[in-house]
């Protein structure tokens, strides 16, 4: 039984695809704003995730700290109007498995800078809505929410 | 338009250096907010001063405190500013100056640019504005330190665990 920080939204994924909410595969917490709009059809999902439940890292090692200052620096602004959405993959409250980049076009995922921590499964997805970029410079998360959703607003 | 201490500062609607549309409001989304008006990207003078902007965000993107810089510099110059500076806060871009008669911030002396007159402030989560700086002469921009402890003024006030 996993620690999934409450309120969050929560996907599975197999290798090969994504489920929302329950299904085969890895269970992970993302941003829920994520799901929370219309969806924007056949999009193009970079999953940087793996299966193996040995695959995690602490949100605050320096390789995931620096992935997520990489993303708002020069990925998000790399990606202009192809962007959906981006978040990362929580496995509870500290421990980090990957992240999943959402576009409306292909794009050159070697650039993706979370391909360097867990490397990426390219998946079309009708699941995923637009959701503003993360503003910066933050990169903690907010009560465990998984990065970049989450805030202290009442 | 009163930009005092404790009025409320507009929701500015712009678009942000990758060209979308922003507002304050959602850049700030819970978080207090250094606002910065800057000339753009050429002055030397907004050059140094937004070098130490990037330095500072190093505390921000841990204490849970925003950055955003406005100016007249086009989306497109703007992420390339950006880029140069290594920041990773947002811009926003004033390009057709929709906000600047309306904030009364212009800078009249130089005719050639009608830029922003060097501006600074503070604001808690919901906009409301905690302190402003002048910053047409240099060192009346906030430094660093200032800064740091308008962040931790707004913080111990609208954060309720904050122990002093």
């Amino acid at each position: 039984m996993s620690a999934l920080p409450r309120g969050a939204a929560h996907l599975a994924f197999d290798g090969g695809a994504l489920h929302v909410g329950t299904g085969p595969g890895r269970r992970f917490s993302i941003d829920a704003r994520c799901l929370q709009g219309p969806p924007v059809r056949a999009a193009y999902a970079h999953v940087c995730a793996l299966v193996d439940t040995g695959a995690a890292l602490e949100f605050d090692q320096p390789e995931v700290q620096q992935v997520r200052r990489d993303a708002m620096a020069w990925w998000i602004p790399l990606l202009g109007d192809a962007l959906v959405c981006v978040t990362t993959l929580a496995l509870d409250e500290a421990r980090y498995g990957g992240a999943i980049t959402v576009t409306r076009e292909p794009v050159d995922w070697r650039d993706d800078p979370f391909a360097r921590i867990f490397p990426g499964t390219l998946l079309r997805s009708d699941v995923f809505c637009e959701v503003a970029p993360p503003a910066g410079p933050v990169i903690e998360r907010y009560a465990g929410v998984a990065w970049p959703g989450g805030s202290f607003a009442a | 338009m009163t930009l005092e201490p404790g009025a409320a500062f507009p929701d500015l609607d712009l678009p942000d250096h990758t060209g979308r549309q922003r507002r304050l409001s959602e850049l700030a989304a819970g978080d207090p907010v250094a606002l910065a008006f800057s000339r753009g990207w050429w002055c030397p003078k907004e050059q140094r001063h937004l070098r130490e902007l990037t330095a500072l965000q190093d505390e921000f993107e841990v204490a849970y405190a925003r950055i955003v810089v406005v100016s007249i510099d086009a989306p497109e110059v703007q992420a390339a500013f950006r880029a140069g500076l290594g920041a990773r806060f947002t811009f926003l871009s004033d390009a057709d100056r929709s906000w600047l008669a309306r904030l009364d911030l212009l800078e009249a002396s130089d005719t050639l640019h009608e830029p922003y007159r060097p501006t600074a402030f503070t604001l808690r989560p919901d906009l409301t504005i905690h302190r402003v700086y002048d910053g047409y002469w240099y060192w009346g921009r906030p430094t660093p330190e200032d800064l740091r402890q308008d962040m931790r003024a707004i913080s111990r006030a609208v954060r309720e665990d904050f122990r002093s």
